[in-house]
Protein backbone atom coordinates (compact mmCIF):
# COMPACT_ATOMS: atom_id res chain seq x y z
CA UNK A 1 0.00 0.00 0.00
CA UNK A 2 1.64 2.93 -1.11
CA UNK A 3 2.45 5.88 1.78
CA UNK A 4 -0.47 8.83 1.58
CA UNK A 5 2.00 11.37 3.39
CA UNK A 6 5.10 10.52 1.62
CA UNK A 7 4.33 12.97 -0.80
CA UNK A 8 4.12 15.66 2.15
CA UNK A 9 7.19 14.53 3.53
CA UNK A 10 9.43 14.65 0.18
CA UNK A 11 7.89 18.59 -0.46
CA UNK A 12 8.96 19.12 3.23
CA UNK A 13 12.44 18.08 2.49
CA UNK A 14 13.01 20.20 0.15
CA UNK A 15 11.31 23.22 1.52
CA UNK A 16 13.41 22.68 4.54
CA UNK A 17 16.81 22.55 2.46
CA UNK A 18 15.35 25.85 0.78
CA UNK A 19 15.47 27.65 3.98
CA UNK A 20 18.62 26.26 5.26
CA UNK A 21 20.00 27.69 2.30
CA UNK A 22 17.87 31.40 3.20
CA UNK A 23 19.73 30.71 7.01
CA UNK A 24 23.34 30.24 5.36
CA UNK A 25 22.76 33.45 2.73
CA UNK A 26 22.00 35.36 6.33
CA UNK A 27 24.98 34.41 7.96
CA UNK A 28 26.99 36.19 5.67
CA UNK A 29 25.74 39.55 6.67
CA UNK A 30 24.83 41.29 9.67
CA UNK A 31 21.80 40.34 11.98
CA UNK A 32 19.79 42.83 13.72
CA UNK A 33 18.42 40.93 16.21
CA UNK A 34 14.80 42.06 17.80
CA UNK A 35 13.32 40.59 21.21
CA UNK A 36 10.62 39.17 22.12
CA UNK A 37 9.00 38.13 25.72
CA UNK A 38 12.40 39.40 27.48
CA UNK A 39 16.33 41.01 26.15
CA UNK A 40 17.62 37.23 25.65
CA UNK A 41 14.32 35.42 23.69
CA UNK A 42 15.89 36.55 20.60
CA UNK A 43 14.26 36.62 17.10
CA UNK A 44 15.79 38.21 13.78
CA UNK A 45 13.81 38.96 10.07
CA UNK A 46 15.39 35.82 9.09
CA UNK A 47 13.39 33.67 11.53
CA UNK A 48 10.17 35.46 10.20
CA UNK A 49 11.12 35.44 6.59
CA UNK A 50 12.34 31.45 6.65
CA UNK A 51 9.18 30.86 8.51
CA UNK A 52 6.97 32.99 5.63
CA UNK A 53 8.69 30.93 3.34
CA UNK A 54 8.14 27.20 4.65
CA UNK A 55 3.99 28.12 5.16
CA UNK A 56 3.51 29.63 1.77
CA UNK A 57 5.20 26.69 -0.37
CA UNK A 58 3.00 24.25 2.35
CA UNK A 59 -0.41 26.23 1.69
CA UNK A 60 0.19 26.51 -1.95
CA UNK A 61 0.60 22.36 -2.37
CA UNK A 62 -1.74 21.61 0.61
CA UNK A 63 -4.35 24.60 1.25
CA UNK A 64 -6.47 22.59 3.71
CA UNK A 65 -3.61 21.52 5.77
CA UNK A 66 -3.22 23.83 9.42
CA UNK A 67 -0.16 25.30 10.40
CA UNK A 68 1.59 26.22 14.28
CA UNK A 69 4.64 28.24 13.99
CA UNK A 70 6.81 29.47 16.50
CA UNK A 71 7.07 33.24 14.98
CA UNK A 72 2.64 32.95 13.68
CA UNK A 73 1.95 32.25 17.64
CA UNK A 74 4.51 34.97 18.51
CA UNK A 75 2.71 37.55 16.11
CA UNK A 76 -0.85 36.08 17.81
CA UNK A 77 -1.84 32.91 15.90
CA UNK A 78 -3.45 29.94 18.05
CA UNK A 79 -1.50 27.15 18.83
CA UNK A 80 -3.96 24.73 18.88
CA UNK A 81 -3.37 20.87 18.07
CA UNK A 82 -6.53 19.60 15.94
CA UNK A 83 -7.07 16.60 13.89
CA UNK A 84 -6.50 18.16 10.85
CA UNK A 85 -3.34 17.77 8.75
CA UNK A 86 -0.84 20.06 10.54
CA UNK A 87 2.90 21.38 10.26
CA UNK A 88 4.74 22.08 13.42
CA UNK A 89 7.70 24.55 12.53
CA UNK A 90 10.18 25.91 14.26
CA UNK A 91 12.09 28.19 11.12
CA UNK A 92 15.05 28.57 13.61
CA UNK A 93 15.78 26.36 16.14
CA UNK A 94 19.11 28.13 17.76
CA UNK A 95 18.41 31.71 17.40
CA UNK A 96 20.75 32.72 20.01
CA UNK A 97 23.18 30.65 18.14
CA UNK A 98 22.09 31.94 14.52
CA UNK A 99 22.83 35.76 15.72
CA UNK A 100 26.35 34.65 16.65
CA UNK A 101 27.55 31.98 14.26
CA UNK A 102 27.49 28.97 16.99
CA UNK A 103 27.40 26.26 14.78
CA UNK A 104 23.75 24.91 15.93
CA UNK A 105 21.10 26.03 13.61
CA UNK A 106 18.37 24.28 12.36
CA UNK A 107 15.04 24.08 11.07
CA UNK A 108 12.24 22.06 12.54
CA UNK A 109 9.43 20.26 10.88
CA UNK A 110 6.91 18.07 12.47
CA UNK A 111 3.69 17.16 10.88
CA UNK A 112 1.09 15.20 12.70
CA UNK A 113 -2.58 13.38 11.51
CA UNK A 114 -4.83 12.60 14.60
CA UNK A 115 -2.71 14.52 16.66
CA UNK A 116 -0.27 11.81 15.79
CA UNK A 117 3.47 12.20 14.65
CA UNK A 118 3.63 11.23 11.22
CA UNK A 119 6.78 12.16 10.36
CA UNK A 120 9.98 14.44 11.24
CA UNK A 121 12.42 16.47 9.39
CA UNK A 122 15.26 18.48 11.09
CA UNK A 123 17.84 20.44 9.12
CA UNK A 124 20.92 21.46 10.74
CA UNK A 125 22.12 23.55 8.32
CA UNK A 126 25.14 25.21 9.09
CA UNK A 127 26.57 21.41 9.21
CA UNK A 128 24.39 20.40 6.65
CA UNK A 129 23.10 17.36 8.00
CA UNK A 130 19.90 16.91 6.92
CA UNK A 131 17.75 14.41 9.86
CA UNK A 132 14.57 12.71 8.68
CA UNK A 133 12.16 9.76 10.04
CA UNK A 134 8.54 8.60 8.83
CA UNK A 135 6.73 6.53 11.64
CA UNK A 136 7.52 2.84 11.40
CA UNK A 137 10.14 3.50 8.43
CA UNK A 138 13.07 4.16 10.44
CA UNK A 139 15.68 7.13 11.08
CA UNK A 140 18.30 8.74 9.17
CA UNK A 141 20.61 11.44 8.31
CA UNK A 142 21.60 12.37 5.20
CA UNK A 143 20.01 9.25 4.10
CA UNK A 144 21.91 7.13 5.94
CA UNK A 145 20.65 5.17 8.70
CA UNK A 146 20.96 6.04 12.51
CA UNK A 147 20.41 4.69 15.91
CA UNK A 148 20.64 5.70 19.15
CA UNK A 149 23.59 4.21 21.55
CA UNK A 150 21.85 1.81 23.40
CA UNK A 151 23.21 2.60 26.68
CA UNK A 152 21.00 1.76 29.80
CA UNK A 153 24.06 2.80 32.48
CA UNK A 154 23.28 6.05 33.41
CA UNK A 155 26.59 6.61 34.81
CA UNK A 156 28.05 5.88 31.23
CA UNK A 157 25.65 8.40 29.58
CA UNK A 158 26.44 11.99 27.89
CA UNK A 159 23.31 14.00 28.82
CA UNK A 160 22.05 17.12 26.96
CA UNK A 161 19.81 19.85 28.16
CA UNK A 162 19.66 23.79 27.72
CA UNK A 163 19.42 26.53 30.61
CA UNK A 164 16.51 28.70 28.76
CA UNK A 165 15.11 31.53 28.10
CA UNK A 166 13.22 32.93 31.15
CA UNK A 167 15.81 34.81 33.15
CA UNK A 168 13.88 34.96 37.05
CA UNK A 169 16.37 33.46 39.54
CA UNK A 170 13.77 30.91 41.21
CA UNK A 171 13.20 29.38 38.09
CA UNK A 172 17.15 29.74 37.37
CA UNK A 173 17.44 27.97 40.75
CA UNK A 174 15.47 25.06 39.47
CA UNK A 175 16.94 24.44 36.43
CA UNK A 176 20.34 24.40 38.08
CA UNK A 177 19.46 21.94 40.54
CA UNK A 178 18.27 19.67 38.25
CA UNK A 179 21.76 19.90 36.64
CA UNK A 180 23.35 19.73 39.63
CA UNK A 181 21.52 16.47 40.39
CA UNK A 182 22.07 15.37 37.22
CA UNK A 183 25.62 15.93 36.78
CA UNK A 184 26.51 14.15 40.52
CA UNK A 185 24.46 11.01 39.49
CA UNK A 186 27.15 11.38 38.10
CA UNK A 187 27.18 10.82 34.32
CA UNK A 188 30.27 11.18 32.46
CA UNK A 189 29.04 15.01 31.30
CA UNK A 190 26.75 17.64 29.93
CA UNK A 191 26.68 19.20 27.34
CA UNK A 192 24.22 22.67 25.89
CA UNK A 193 24.17 22.58 22.10
CA UNK A 194 21.82 25.18 22.05
CA UNK A 195 19.06 23.63 19.60
CA UNK A 196 16.08 21.33 21.17
CA UNK A 197 15.95 19.67 17.72
CA UNK A 198 20.04 19.27 17.35
CA UNK A 199 19.84 17.85 20.77
CA UNK A 200 17.18 15.65 19.94
CA UNK A 201 19.08 14.30 16.73
CA UNK A 202 22.10 14.08 18.63
CA UNK A 203 20.80 11.47 21.23
CA UNK A 204 18.81 9.64 17.67
CA UNK A 205 22.29 9.05 15.63
CA UNK A 206 24.03 8.35 19.30
CA UNK A 207 26.14 10.96 20.03
CA UNK A 208 24.62 11.68 23.31
CA UNK A 209 22.42 8.72 25.25
CA UNK A 210 19.81 11.59 26.62
CA UNK A 211 17.97 15.13 26.30
CA UNK A 212 15.52 16.84 29.02
CA UNK A 213 13.81 20.19 29.02
CA UNK A 214 11.46 22.07 31.02
CA UNK A 215 10.15 25.33 28.82
CA UNK A 216 10.36 24.64 25.21
CA UNK A 217 7.37 24.65 22.66
CA UNK A 218 5.78 21.65 20.55
CA UNK A 219 7.52 23.63 17.61
CA UNK A 220 11.03 22.59 19.35
CA UNK A 221 10.01 19.53 19.89
CA UNK A 222 7.65 17.80 16.91
CA UNK A 223 10.52 17.23 13.88
CA UNK A 224 12.73 15.70 16.60
CA UNK A 225 10.07 13.08 18.34
CA UNK A 226 9.72 11.08 15.41
CA UNK A 227 13.31 11.19 14.56
CA UNK A 228 14.68 9.43 17.77
CA UNK A 229 12.13 7.39 18.07
CA UNK A 230 12.58 5.46 14.99
CA UNK A 231 16.17 5.56 15.85
CA UNK A 232 15.03 3.14 18.45
CA UNK A 233 14.68 5.63 21.32
CA UNK A 234 12.16 6.51 23.72
CA UNK A 235 10.46 9.97 24.18
CA UNK A 236 8.28 10.59 27.52
CA UNK A 237 7.07 13.15 29.77
CA UNK A 238 9.23 14.45 32.47
CA UNK A 239 7.45 12.97 35.16
CA UNK A 240 7.79 9.61 33.36
CA UNK A 241 4.32 9.24 32.17
CA UNK A 242 3.52 9.34 28.50
CA UNK A 243 5.13 12.66 26.42
CA UNK A 244 2.41 15.41 25.51
CA UNK A 245 3.44 17.65 22.97
CA UNK A 246 1.53 20.86 23.80
CA UNK A 247 3.29 20.32 27.78
CA UNK A 248 6.88 21.98 27.00
CA UNK A 249 8.58 19.53 28.49
CA UNK A 250 10.21 16.28 27.75
CA UNK A 251 13.11 13.40 28.53
CA UNK A 252 14.26 11.63 25.59
CA UNK A 253 16.96 8.59 25.59
CA UNK A 254 18.95 6.22 24.51
CA UNK A 255 16.88 3.90 26.37
CA UNK A 256 13.89 3.65 29.25
CA UNK A 257 16.65 2.92 31.78
CA UNK A 258 18.49 6.24 31.05
CA UNK A 259 14.40 7.77 30.50
CA UNK A 260 13.22 6.69 34.11
CA UNK A 261 16.46 7.38 35.94
CA UNK A 262 16.54 11.08 34.66
CA UNK A 263 12.63 11.59 35.14
CA UNK A 264 13.79 10.08 38.90
CA UNK A 265 15.61 13.04 39.32
CA UNK A 266 14.08 16.08 38.00
CA UNK A 267 12.27 18.42 40.03
CA UNK A 268 9.07 19.75 38.18
CA UNK A 269 8.69 23.89 37.77
CA UNK A 270 5.60 25.29 36.14
CA UNK A 271 5.94 25.87 32.47
CA UNK A 272 2.61 26.63 31.02
CA UNK A 273 0.90 24.58 28.07
CA UNK A 274 1.50 25.44 24.80
CA UNK A 275 -2.27 24.85 24.07
CA UNK A 276 -3.32 27.00 27.33
CA UNK A 277 -5.97 29.48 26.50
CA UNK A 278 -5.11 33.24 27.66
CA UNK B 1 64.31 37.85 8.88
CA UNK B 2 63.25 34.02 8.44
CA UNK B 3 60.90 32.48 11.33
CA UNK B 4 62.77 30.50 14.07
CA UNK B 5 60.35 28.41 14.29
CA UNK B 6 58.38 27.91 10.98
CA UNK B 7 59.61 24.68 11.14
CA UNK B 8 58.48 23.52 14.01
CA UNK B 9 54.69 25.20 13.25
CA UNK B 10 54.87 23.60 9.84
CA UNK B 11 55.47 20.03 11.80
CA UNK B 12 53.12 21.00 14.38
CA UNK B 13 49.85 21.28 11.88
CA UNK B 14 51.36 18.41 9.70
CA UNK B 15 51.29 15.88 12.62
CA UNK B 16 48.06 17.18 14.61
CA UNK B 17 46.35 16.67 10.73
CA UNK B 18 47.59 13.06 10.71
CA UNK B 19 46.99 12.83 14.47
CA UNK B 20 43.16 13.90 13.61
CA UNK B 21 43.19 10.87 11.08
CA UNK B 22 43.86 8.01 13.92
CA UNK B 23 41.37 9.64 15.86
CA UNK B 24 38.08 9.45 13.09
CA UNK B 25 39.54 5.89 12.24
CA UNK B 26 39.20 4.78 15.73
CA UNK B 27 35.89 6.40 16.18
CA UNK B 28 34.83 3.57 13.42
CA UNK B 29 35.93 0.83 15.69
CA UNK B 30 34.94 -0.22 19.34
CA UNK B 31 36.69 1.29 22.17
CA UNK B 32 38.11 0.37 25.60
CA UNK B 33 37.35 2.75 27.60
CA UNK B 34 39.81 3.36 30.87
CA UNK B 35 39.35 5.27 34.00
CA UNK B 36 42.05 8.08 35.46
CA UNK B 37 41.51 9.70 38.86
CA UNK B 38 37.76 9.02 39.05
CA UNK B 39 34.69 7.35 36.98
CA UNK B 40 34.47 10.23 34.65
CA UNK B 41 37.94 11.23 34.36
CA UNK B 42 37.96 9.33 30.72
CA UNK B 43 40.86 8.01 29.05
CA UNK B 44 41.22 5.53 26.10
CA UNK B 45 44.27 3.43 24.02
CA UNK B 46 43.42 6.31 21.29
CA UNK B 47 44.84 9.16 23.78
CA UNK B 48 47.79 7.39 24.16
CA UNK B 49 48.71 6.21 20.46
CA UNK B 50 48.36 9.66 19.51
CA UNK B 51 50.16 11.18 22.32
CA UNK B 52 52.95 8.61 21.18
CA UNK B 53 52.49 9.28 17.58
CA UNK B 54 53.76 12.80 18.02
CA UNK B 55 55.89 12.22 20.18
CA UNK B 56 58.04 9.76 18.21
CA UNK B 57 57.12 12.17 15.20
CA UNK B 58 58.69 15.26 16.59
CA UNK B 59 61.52 13.88 18.31
CA UNK B 60 62.90 12.63 15.21
CA UNK B 61 62.94 16.41 13.97
CA UNK B 62 63.34 18.07 17.22
CA UNK B 63 65.82 15.79 19.00
CA UNK B 64 66.56 18.42 21.65
CA UNK B 65 63.37 19.88 22.20
CA UNK B 66 61.26 18.81 25.84
CA UNK B 67 57.76 17.29 26.01
CA UNK B 68 54.95 18.27 28.57
CA UNK B 69 52.01 15.40 27.13
CA UNK B 70 48.98 14.75 29.07
CA UNK B 71 49.48 11.03 29.23
CA UNK B 72 53.08 10.73 30.06
CA UNK B 73 52.29 12.92 32.65
CA UNK B 74 49.69 10.97 33.79
CA UNK B 75 52.27 7.96 33.92
CA UNK B 76 54.46 9.71 35.90
CA UNK B 77 56.90 12.53 33.94
CA UNK B 78 57.10 15.65 35.56
CA UNK B 79 55.20 18.37 34.34
CA UNK B 80 57.58 21.00 34.29
CA UNK B 81 58.05 24.14 32.14
CA UNK B 82 61.18 25.17 31.26
CA UNK B 83 63.66 27.95 29.26
CA UNK B 84 63.92 24.86 26.67
CA UNK B 85 62.19 24.74 23.07
CA UNK B 86 58.94 22.52 24.80
CA UNK B 87 55.82 21.07 22.82
CA UNK B 88 52.87 21.18 25.27
CA UNK B 89 50.24 18.07 24.08
CA UNK B 90 46.88 16.72 24.23
CA UNK B 91 46.45 14.18 21.99
CA UNK B 92 42.50 14.01 22.33
CA UNK B 93 41.10 17.16 24.13
CA UNK B 94 37.34 16.01 24.98
CA UNK B 95 37.61 12.53 25.45
CA UNK B 96 33.79 12.19 27.00
CA UNK B 97 33.58 13.53 23.78
CA UNK B 98 35.23 11.20 21.91
CA UNK B 99 34.00 7.86 23.48
CA UNK B 100 30.22 9.16 23.03
CA UNK B 101 31.00 10.73 19.36
CA UNK B 102 29.70 14.17 20.52
CA UNK B 103 31.20 16.35 17.40
CA UNK B 104 33.94 18.04 18.96
CA UNK B 105 37.53 16.25 19.42
CA UNK B 106 40.83 18.30 19.34
CA UNK B 107 44.71 17.54 18.86
CA UNK B 108 45.90 20.24 20.95
CA UNK B 109 49.90 21.68 20.00
CA UNK B 110 51.52 24.71 21.96
CA UNK B 111 55.17 25.38 21.63
CA UNK B 112 56.81 27.77 24.00
CA UNK B 113 60.68 28.83 24.07
CA UNK B 114 62.07 30.35 27.78
CA UNK B 115 58.40 30.09 28.77
CA UNK B 116 56.68 32.16 26.11
CA UNK B 117 54.40 30.76 23.93
CA UNK B 118 55.49 31.03 20.46
CA UNK B 119 52.59 29.11 18.44
CA UNK B 120 49.34 27.11 19.13
CA UNK B 121 47.34 24.17 16.49
CA UNK B 122 44.53 23.21 17.43
CA UNK B 123 43.22 20.58 15.18
CA UNK B 124 39.01 19.95 15.79
CA UNK B 125 39.37 16.66 13.71
CA UNK B 126 35.57 16.00 13.28
CA UNK B 127 34.79 19.31 11.84
CA UNK B 128 38.31 18.97 9.76
CA UNK B 129 38.91 22.64 11.21
CA UNK B 130 42.89 23.35 11.81
CA UNK B 131 42.99 26.52 14.36
CA UNK B 132 46.82 28.03 14.23
CA UNK B 133 47.94 31.30 15.80
CA UNK B 134 51.67 32.67 15.75
CA UNK B 135 53.11 35.11 18.00
CA UNK B 136 52.73 38.09 15.80
CA UNK B 137 51.55 36.77 13.22
CA UNK B 138 47.75 36.33 13.74
CA UNK B 139 45.45 33.31 14.04
CA UNK B 140 43.81 31.05 11.10
CA UNK B 141 41.15 28.54 10.77
CA UNK B 142 41.93 26.48 7.97
CA UNK B 143 43.60 29.41 6.55
CA UNK B 144 41.18 32.05 6.88
CA UNK B 145 41.74 34.95 9.48
CA UNK B 146 40.19 34.74 12.72
CA UNK B 147 38.94 37.81 14.38
CA UNK B 148 37.07 37.70 18.07
CA UNK B 149 33.63 39.28 18.09
CA UNK B 150 33.51 43.27 18.63
CA UNK B 151 30.59 43.12 21.88
CA UNK B 152 31.64 44.91 24.38
CA UNK B 153 27.93 44.75 26.11
CA UNK B 154 28.11 41.47 28.40
CA UNK B 155 24.48 40.92 27.92
CA UNK B 156 24.48 40.70 24.43
CA UNK B 157 27.40 37.71 25.15
CA UNK B 158 27.86 33.92 24.32
CA UNK B 159 29.92 32.80 27.41
CA UNK B 160 31.68 28.93 27.60
CA UNK B 161 32.46 27.12 30.10
CA UNK B 162 32.58 23.08 31.51
CA UNK B 163 31.36 21.46 34.34
CA UNK B 164 34.90 19.28 34.38
CA UNK B 165 35.47 15.59 35.65
CA UNK B 166 35.49 16.94 39.52
CA UNK B 167 32.40 15.49 41.23
CA UNK B 168 33.38 16.52 44.74
CA UNK B 169 30.38 18.58 45.38
CA UNK B 170 31.72 21.16 47.30
CA UNK B 171 33.47 22.08 43.91
CA UNK B 172 30.49 21.28 42.15
CA UNK B 173 28.53 23.81 43.84
CA UNK B 174 31.03 26.20 43.59
CA UNK B 175 30.99 26.02 39.50
CA UNK B 176 27.05 25.86 39.74
CA UNK B 177 26.98 28.98 41.85
CA UNK B 178 29.31 30.84 39.09
CA UNK B 179 27.21 29.68 36.31
CA UNK B 180 24.29 30.77 37.93
CA UNK B 181 25.39 34.28 38.51
CA UNK B 182 26.57 34.58 34.69
CA UNK B 183 23.34 33.59 33.36
CA UNK B 184 21.72 35.88 35.59
CA UNK B 185 23.82 39.04 34.93
CA UNK B 186 21.72 38.08 31.96
CA UNK B 187 24.10 37.24 29.14
CA UNK B 188 22.66 35.19 25.85
CA UNK B 189 23.51 32.16 26.72
CA UNK B 190 26.38 29.31 28.55
CA UNK B 191 27.26 26.61 26.78
CA UNK B 192 29.68 24.59 26.20
CA UNK B 193 30.97 22.21 23.70
CA UNK B 194 33.41 19.58 26.04
CA UNK B 195 36.94 20.57 24.56
CA UNK B 196 38.70 23.87 26.28
CA UNK B 197 40.91 23.88 23.32
CA UNK B 198 37.66 23.90 20.34
CA UNK B 199 35.95 26.52 23.09
CA UNK B 200 38.95 28.56 22.81
CA UNK B 201 38.80 28.06 19.01
CA UNK B 202 34.76 29.17 19.11
CA UNK B 203 36.45 32.65 21.15
CA UNK B 204 38.92 33.66 18.50
CA UNK B 205 36.14 33.16 16.05
CA UNK B 206 33.64 35.37 17.56
CA UNK B 207 31.30 32.53 18.15
CA UNK B 208 31.35 32.83 21.74
CA UNK B 209 32.64 35.90 23.50
CA UNK B 210 34.47 33.73 26.52
CA UNK B 211 35.44 30.99 27.65
CA UNK B 212 36.87 29.92 31.34
CA UNK B 213 37.41 27.07 33.35
CA UNK B 214 39.12 25.75 36.57
CA UNK B 215 40.60 22.27 36.67
CA UNK B 216 41.74 22.11 32.89
CA UNK B 217 45.67 21.92 32.45
CA UNK B 218 48.57 23.34 31.05
CA UNK B 219 47.84 20.88 27.71
CA UNK B 220 44.49 22.00 27.22
CA UNK B 221 45.24 25.49 26.93
CA UNK B 222 48.55 26.33 25.81
CA UNK B 223 47.66 26.21 22.03
CA UNK B 224 44.62 27.88 22.37
CA UNK B 225 46.24 30.66 24.46
CA UNK B 226 47.99 31.95 21.31
CA UNK B 227 44.97 31.57 19.34
CA UNK B 228 42.68 33.64 21.00
CA UNK B 229 45.18 36.83 21.51
CA UNK B 230 46.63 36.14 17.99
CA UNK B 231 42.60 36.79 17.35
CA UNK B 232 42.62 39.76 19.31
CA UNK B 233 41.31 38.76 22.20
CA UNK B 234 42.72 38.50 25.96
CA UNK B 235 43.88 35.59 28.00
CA UNK B 236 43.75 36.10 31.73
CA UNK B 237 43.80 34.38 35.19
CA UNK B 238 40.15 33.73 36.48
CA UNK B 239 40.61 36.79 39.49
CA UNK B 240 42.01 39.32 36.51
CA UNK B 241 45.29 38.72 37.30
CA UNK B 242 47.93 37.63 34.47
CA UNK B 243 47.57 34.11 32.77
CA UNK B 244 49.64 31.63 34.60
CA UNK B 245 49.80 28.33 32.13
CA UNK B 246 51.03 25.93 34.94
CA UNK B 247 47.51 27.63 37.30
CA UNK B 248 44.72 24.83 36.03
CA UNK B 249 42.57 28.39 35.25
CA UNK B 250 41.86 30.05 32.26
CA UNK B 251 39.50 33.00 30.81
CA UNK B 252 39.86 33.80 27.67
CA UNK B 253 37.31 36.41 26.10
CA UNK B 254 37.32 38.87 23.13
CA UNK B 255 38.54 42.15 24.96
CA UNK B 256 38.67 42.90 28.27
CA UNK B 257 35.63 44.70 29.09
CA UNK B 258 34.08 41.58 28.75
CA UNK B 259 36.48 39.69 30.92
CA UNK B 260 36.58 41.62 34.10
CA UNK B 261 32.82 41.67 33.77
CA UNK B 262 33.00 37.74 34.06
CA UNK B 263 35.77 37.87 36.59
CA UNK B 264 33.09 39.41 38.92
CA UNK B 265 31.11 36.46 38.69
CA UNK B 266 33.59 33.57 39.02
CA UNK B 267 33.20 31.67 42.05
CA UNK B 268 36.65 29.67 42.58
CA UNK B 269 37.64 26.82 43.92
CA UNK B 270 41.40 25.07 44.31
CA UNK B 271 42.97 23.10 41.94
CA UNK B 272 46.54 21.90 42.17
CA UNK B 273 49.04 23.79 40.06
CA UNK B 274 50.31 21.54 36.69
CA UNK B 275 54.10 22.37 38.29
CA UNK B 276 53.26 21.00 41.97
CA UNK B 277 55.97 18.96 43.17
CA UNK B 278 54.68 15.44 43.07
CA UNK B 279 53.88 13.71 46.16
CA UNK B 280 56.76 11.38 47.34
CA UNK B 281 55.79 7.13 47.20
CA UNK B 282 55.95 5.95 50.63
Amino acid sequence: MSDPWKECMDHCIAVTKEAGKMIREALKKDIPIMQKSSPVDLVTETDQKVEALIISSIKERYPTHSFIGEESVAAGAPSILTDNPTWIIDPIDGTTNFVHRFPFVSVSIGFTVNKEIEFGVVYSCIEEKMYTARKGKGAFCNGVPIKVSGQEDITKSLVLTEMGLKKDPEHFKAVMSNMQKILTIPVHGIRSPGSAAVNMCLVACGSADAYYHIGIHCWDMAGGAAIVTEAGGVIMDITGGPFDLMSRRLITASSRAIAEHIAQQLQEFPCGRDDAVN
Amino acid sequence: MADPWQGAMDHAVAVARKAGEIIRDALQNDMKIMCKSSSVDLVTKTDQQVEQFIFDSVREKFPTHSFIGEESVAAGQPCTLTDNPTWIIDPVDGTTNFVHGFPFVAVSIGFAVKKELEFGVVYSSLEDKMYTGRRGKGAYCNGLPLQVSDQTDISQCIVNSEMGSNRDPEVVDRIFSTMRKILCIPVHGLRGVGTAAVNMGLVASGAVEAYFEIGIHCWDIAAGAVIVTEAGGVVMDVDGGPFDLMSRRVLAANNKTIATRIVKEIDAFPAERDDAPKQEKQ
